[in-house]
């Protein structure tokens, strides 16, 4: 981060010079900090405080972290709750992340060098960014139809059978092992089909948001690493791999861990997309939609607003786990 | 290390070598278009064709028979004609007066020294954290007109109302954020001229610093109008009239009316998502070389 | 024996207190006032397109008509879900509107904020209510969903867009088969599989049934075979019996020889107009929807009950439902006005009315004689195919906890028709599951 930059100010005494700057700080910063107060902040204390009451519809008897031991351990009907979505969200993130990363990375290298129409693509891969999910969902329900969806004709040509696809509670793994006869128990069925297509869906919404940051950082690496390594006999792999990979781990960073946080949080398109269901038995619920259906559904908001403090400090811990294990591998050049 | 190269150019001595991957490259990128681009294609031709047509499976390459009249039936279904006028009433208002907010209180964290800065930005920071679910609740009996709800304060009854879409999102630590990376880049040199000349704060924000942020600005406008015309979850439970409903809520509710209506739900998606999509190709040029900034900085 | 029944009946009364009745006598007061002057009343609904105009109109004229200077204001709320988690935020914030349409199973919830009114004393009130016979031509069936064991059997809300779980049949392909409309759930299975069709590859091009995976229907079919959906005492399930196996083995059965399939969303309309699908369980609502399609590309359909287990056609039964309307809570005035609206829109006339242009079941059995509904079924057979049924017609449980295990019987369903888990199977884990969200919400 560049250094604060600290006003010289040669006429006034340093004395008197502070508080009239200070005064004006608070002036500048006055409305952000009335309209944040006042509809995020003071919201979030108002809700830590339904979260330590039994809050049904009413606010009944205080509680102490007696909703937060229910959601991790003390509840027959909720810890598994809590315990599965937190599963389906971080299967999530696992399956969405790395790949959404991958398929960028490879797409911007390829558009990276001079070539024809690269507006072109660079504007149709940036579409899908600008498109609500609400009118997406529409397009995807019908593209991912059982029964009339093109996703299906496609697969068919490829010789498999149509598909669920969003309705789909199996796991592919299970899926694609019954398709030799194998039947895979439990974990081993890997995510269910219905969750792959909502991480297809996200891949797809910010396939060309990472594209663009790709290509920043692509552009940002010096011709001069390449021409040394050129010269010493480097292939085009190797330069790929020694040079443009590790360069690009700032970016790459950024994007991985501001990409990790929103499918963490992500509801909209999840909530959209299962019509707010939670998906083929509750397969693709996220924590996100399992405080909504708490709170919003069964009216328990004590029970809602804690789950949700819950989910915000698994994002903090889960962000400084990142920070420590990947940022050490971060070559800022 | 970060020197600012354009983006157009291409990676050195590769334009020379023999151009045997560039078919290979171009099918790759074709392919992967043409997945990207295929809703949107099948959200266009639907909108043309008749409703046992736009039902059909598998479902037709292009219309057999264009019909144009979907989309003054969808349009007249519903007051659209208001839900767009809100829409784009609610952005432009919060868009602007965001920016303001966030140039302001951007100035103050990159530029002025004084106490409690550091909590004041990790409080901040906090707010981008805390998922809407929870506050969700809280905020909406702030804006019911209950006179006890609120604390023992009477709440601010806003509902039905642009306010209600507006005032809340006037801060946003994200913007503040975006605004206050650039502001750190302002070279020292031209605050100290200014300082000479005799210009207050104010007086350098307005003249010097926001000319020369107009790139990053237009990036956090559009961003910031972006998530205000997509916005869904909050209109949808604080507005219950049309008259002050946005597109996007408008388009929830549609989706039910229109019911097996395929091609009319179709149309009206398209005419939903076409103004933005215009208004990106217009100015993308600013988004992609904002973000790409906000990327690199890391 | 005297003493014995006195400290019973003494027992039985503080119990009855102690279910949460708060004092009757201060309502009945309230429910026998005279308006003094212009009230304004609000009503959040839940309808769209077509309903949506049907109840403008009416409320239209009730404001024009009612000489008392009611005026009522009918605002859209989005869906059923969203409409309660508004209704839920406006208890938090103390601003609920004077009415809402509600699901027996949101009334239940809105009562743990005991914002409801009881429409008890309204109903018998000499000088609002109605009179006996006016009270008795209103169906059995929907006093009872209105009334809340948990609650001390009080009658939390009103009928107000009712409808009920019927059978739709293409009869052109019945025709073409050759076979009578299924009255008995084997000849349906028979009937289902008959109508299936595959092409040469083995893909199925007709199907005989599509799957429902709401609970609604499943409890319907329960009904159909002659169980029961809850415990008398109310504490546990029912449903888990005999009959509700037969329906998971038979959605089974069927999904393994193709005759049965799963639509996506409103396909299973489009389907059977399209002469692609025999059968599907339907509310009465989709009438219109059905009607649409008929005139865009005809074809012959029409309605009946679903198959029975019963052999005699006075025990037949199916499951009601659609929407009840709740007055909450606020000053005696705009309670009257509220009763006032709901009062007259289930009266004889206004019933018929709603009920041609809405599409929803008249509440009352007079609502025959009138002109308007013999216009509509002129044109609309189908209505007065599902209006014999509505005696049929039986509530689903409200009780607290009720939309959890709608929840979990929609799960079990899918278990099956997706092959991860066998009937008995299925039907173990939710039995298990439903009755410990019961135990939770007492």
């Amino acid at each position: 981060m560049a250094a604060e930059v600290i006003p010289t100010n040669v006429r006034a005494s340093p004395r008197r010079r502070l508080p009239i700057e200070a005064i004006q700080a608070w002036l500048f910063l006055l409305p952000a900090v009335v309209v944040l107060g006042v509809f995020q902040i003071f919201p979030a204390i108002a809700a830590f405080y339904m979260s330590l009451f039994k809050w049904d519809v009413v606010q009944g008897a205080f509680r102490g972290f007696g909703n937060y031991t229910d959601w991790l351990y003390d509840s027959s009907i909720r810890s598994p709750d809590f315990w599965r979505s937190l599963s389906t969200t971080f299967t999530f993130v696992i399956f969405t992340v790395p790949l959404e990363i991958a398929i960028s990375l490879v797409l911007s290298y390829l558009l990276f060098q001079k070539m024809r129409g690269r507006g072109i693509y660079r504007t149709i891969y940036y579409l899908p960014y600008v498109t609500s999910f609400v009118a997406a969902a529409a397009i995807f329900f019908w593209v991912f139809h059982p029964t009339y969806g093109l996703v299906n004709d496609l697969v068919g040509v490829l010789g498999i059978g149509p598909q669920r696809w969003l309705d789909e509670p199996s796991g592919i793994f299970e899926l694609a092992a019954s398709a030799i006869g194998v039947t895979l128990p439990g974990l081993l069925a890997g995510p269910s089909l219905a969750l792959v297509v909502l991480s297809l869906v996200t891949i797809w919404h910010f396939l060309g948001y990472m594209i663009v940051i790709f290509l920043a950082g692509l552009s940002n690496i010096s011709s001069e690493y390449y021409e040394a390594a050129r010269l010493d006999g480097a292939s085009e792999r190797q330069l790929f791999t020694k040079i443009t990979l590790p360069l690009l781990s700032p970016p790459t960073f950024f994007v991985f861990t501001v990409a990790s946080i929103g499918v963490l949080r992500s509801f909209d398109s999840v909530y959209v997309l299962t019509s707010g269901t939670g998906g083929p038995l509750d397969t693709t619920r996220t924590v996100t939609l399992l405080v909504f259906k708490t709170a919003f559904q069964q009216a328990q908001f004590g029970l809602g607003a804690a789950l949700a403090f819950i989910l915000t400090l698994v994002i903090l811990l889960f962000t400084l786990i990142q920070f420590r294990v990947l940022g050490r591998r971060v070559n800022y050049g | 290390m970060a020197r600012a190269i354009p983006l157009v150019r291409g990676l050195p001595r590769f334009s020379t070598r023999p151009r045997m991957g560039t078919i290979a490259k171009h099918a790759v990128l074709i392919v992967v278009a043409l997945i990207v681009a295929y809703p949107f294609y099948f959200m266009v031709t639907s909108s043309f064709k008749d409703t046992l047509e736009a039902i059909r499976t598998p479902p037709t390459i292009f219309p057999n028979e264009l019909h144009p009249e979907n989309y003054t039936d969808a349009w007249n279904r519903a007051p659209w004609g208001r839900y767009f006028l809100n829409t784009i009433f609610v952005s432009a208002s919060v868009t602007i007066l965001e920016l303001i907010t966030a140039c302001l209180a951007a100035y103050a964290f990159a530029r002025l020294r004084f106490r409690g800065k550091g909590i004041l930005f990790t409080l901040f920071l906090a707010t981008l954290m805390i998922p809407s679910e929870a506050t969700l609740i809280p905020r909406y009996v702030l804006m019911s007109p209950s006179r006890v709800a609120c604390a023992g304060f009477p709440c601010l009854g806003w509902f039905d109302t642009y306010q209600v879409q507006i005032v809340p999102f006037i801060a946003s630590a994200f913007s503040i954020f975006l605004m206050r990376q650039f502001f750190l880049s302002i070279p020292n040199e031209l605050a100290d001229a200014a300082r000479i000349d005799g210009a207050g704060h104010l007086r350098f924000l307005w003249s010097i610093v926001l000319p020369l942020s107009i790139p990053a600005l237009i990036t956090a406008g559009l961003i910031t109008f972006l998530g205000s015309w997509d916005a869904f979850q909050w209109p949808l439970i604080v507005t219950s009239k049309p008259d002050f409903r946005p597109v996007q809520v408008g388009l929830s509710a549609f989706r039910q009316e229109a019911g097996s209506s395929y091609h009319l739900l179709m149309a009206a998606s398209t005419f939903v998502v076409a103004p933005i999509v215009l208004l990106f190709l217009v100015a993308q040029r600013y988004l992609v070389q904002g973000i790409a900034r906000t990327g690199i900085r890391g | 024996m005297r003493v014995k029944a006195g400290i019973l009946a003494t027992l039985m009364l503080v119990t009855a207190a102690c279910s949460g009745a708060p004092p009757a006598a201060q309502q009945s007061t309230e429910a026998d006032i005279t308006l003094s002057g212009p009230v304004s009343i609000t009503l959040w609904h839940a309808l769209s397109g077509p309903q949506q105009v049907a109840l403008d109109a009416m409320v239209k004229k009730f404001n024009d008509t009612n000489g008392k200077g009611i005026t009522v204001t009918a605002l859209n709320q989005g869906n059923y879900t969203q409409l309660y988690q508004k209704t839920l935020g406006a208890i938090q914030a103390g601003a609920l509107p004077e009415l809402a349409h509600a699901y027996e199973s949101f009334v239940a919830d809105y009562m743990k904020a005991d914002v409801v009114v009881d429409l008890g004393p309204y109903k018998d009130s000499k000088t609002n209510g109605l009179t006996k016979e006016s009270q008795d031509d209103i169906y059995k069936g929907y006093y009872d969903t209105n009334t809340f064991p948990q609650y001390g059997n009080r009658l939390l809300s009103w009928p107000f867009t009712k409808s009920l779980a019927v059978m739709y049949v293409n009869n052109d392909i019945l025709k073409e088969i050759g076979k009578p409309i299924p009255k008995t759930w084997d000849e349906f299975e028979a009937t289902s599989l008959a109508a299936t069709k595959k092409d040469a590859s083995g893909k199925v091009t007709r199907m005989g049934f599509a799957f429902n995976t709401d609970a609604s229907y499943f409890n319907a079919q329960v009904y159909a075979r002659g169980g029961n959906l809850m415990a008398t005492d109310n504490k546990t399930v029912a449903w888990n019996g005999k009959e509700g196996l037969a329906v998971l083995q038979m959605y089974d059965r069927m999904n393994k020889n193709g005759s049965g399939y799963s639509p996506k969303a409103f396909d299973y309309q489009s389907d059977l107009a399209t002469g692609k699908l025999a059968f599907f369980f339907s509310s009465t609502s989709t009438v219109p929807f059905m009607k649409d399609l008929a005139d865009k590309a005809p074809f012959t359909w029409s309605i009946a009950n679903l198959p029975q287990a019963a052999t005699d056609p006075a025990k037949a039964k199916t499951v009601q439902f659609g929407a009840n309307v709740a007055i909450f809570k606020s000053t005696p005035e705009k309670q009257l006005a509220s009763w006032l609206f709901i009062k007259w829109m289930s009266e004889t006339d206004q019933s018929a009315q709603f009920a041609s242009t809405s599409y929803y079941m008249p509440v009352r059995a007079t609502s025959a004689n009138s002109q308007t509904l013999k216009d509509y079924w002129a044109k609309v057979p189908q209505g007065k195919q599902g209006f014999d049924l509505i005696q049929y017609s039986s509530p689903e449980p409200n009780i607290r906890g009720q939309q959890d295990i709608r929840d979990v019987i929609f799960n079990m369903i899918t278990e099956v028709i997706t092959g991860k888990s066998a009937p008995d199977a299925a039907m173990a884990t939710a039995t298990t599951k439903a009755n410990q969200i019961i135990k939770d919400a007492q």
